[in-house]
């Protein structure tokens, strides 16, 4: 049984012949339709989201304590705070640069 | 190529109607798309190519059908398996045609090796479901699970399938000396 099967495997293995291009994708391109649009799904799940955020943000005050605590913070802790991102960008970035680096 | 990529450019093209991620999917599966017809139609490579342009067409348009339970090989496959029947179903209108007449006339349109015939004259030993399921699982390497998926059958007849192919093709291959190489 297992011979039958070594037998079909390299006969199969020997007739799988990877078949060239030549110009089948771009014959297919040319021959697609023009597709509807339904980049509006995007926008619309996106305006749902920012909508309830909003409403969520309000309604539980969570907007108007993130503002009160920013006031309470030292004006140099924030600006800290918001410079280390573009500094954290660059690392990972550069990081994912070079993946061939390692951090360990 | 892994298959998130294969997702990201299914999300494009279905998202966005976006045609260069489809062509992307196109250039990447054309190859054992054309391959699998290919072996189906005894090498006749123009029949292969019309039906695998149908194949990708029918795929870019369904392609919010895909739900990415299965890989987008296998749903591809399914297509291509479609395909496939769909255009034996209109070719045995034609069935008083004789079939000897049409083999001999697609061999002088293709480019045939003796290794070549050998493996469509062993093809031809088998009834076309048959043919499926030894192709995709011997040749484009798909589990008994994936190609019960793509023929749309249960894993049982699947495995009679290829169990039979298998019985069959051993027997030729054996009087064509092919376990003595």
């Amino acid at each position: 049984m297992e011979t039958n099967d070594k037998l079909l495997k390299d006969f199969f293995s020997e007739n799988k012949k990877e078949i060239a291009d030549d110009g089948f994708s771009n014959r297919v391109l040319r021959k697609l339709p023009e597709a509807e649009y339904r980049g509006w799904i995007v926008w619309l799940f996106a305006a749902i989201g920012f909508s309830l955020t909003m409403a969520l943000g309000i309604y539980t005050g969570l907007f108007e304590s993130i503002y009160k605590s920013i006031l309470l913070i030292n004006i140099y802790y924030l600006l800290g705070a918001v410079f280390v991102f573009p500094l954290l960008g660059t690392f990972f970035f550069l990081f994912n640069k070079n993946r061939n680096y390692s951090l360990v | 190529m892994s298959n998130t990529e294969d997702i990201r450019w299914v999300t494009q093209a279905s998202l966005f109607g976006d045609k260069n991620a489809f062509d992307k999917l196109t250039r990447k599966y054309q190859s054992p798309i054309r391959r699998f017809f290919v072996n189906l139609t005894a090498g006749d490579g123009s029949l292969s190519d019309d039906l695998a342009q149908e194949t990708f067409i029918k795929a870019y348009l369904n392609i919010t059908a895909f739900k990415g339970i299965s890989g987008f090989s296998t749903w591809l496959y399914r297509i291509a398996y479609n395909v496939y029947y769909d255009s034996v179903r209109a070719q045995k209108k034609y069935a008083d045609i004789n079939e000897y007449e049409i083999d001999n006339l697609y061999q002088t349109q293709n480019e045939f090796s003796a290794e070549k015939m050998d493996i469509y004259q062993a093809m031809k030993l088998l009834r076309k479901e048959e043919q499926t399921a030894v192709l995709l699982f011997y040749m484009e390497d798909k589990t008994h699970n994936e190609i019960a998926k793509i023929m749309n059958c249960p894993l049982g007849t699947v495995k009679t399938y290829i169990l039979k192919g298998k019985e069959k093709l051993t027997l030729y291959l054996t009087k064509a000396g092919y376990g003595n190489k």
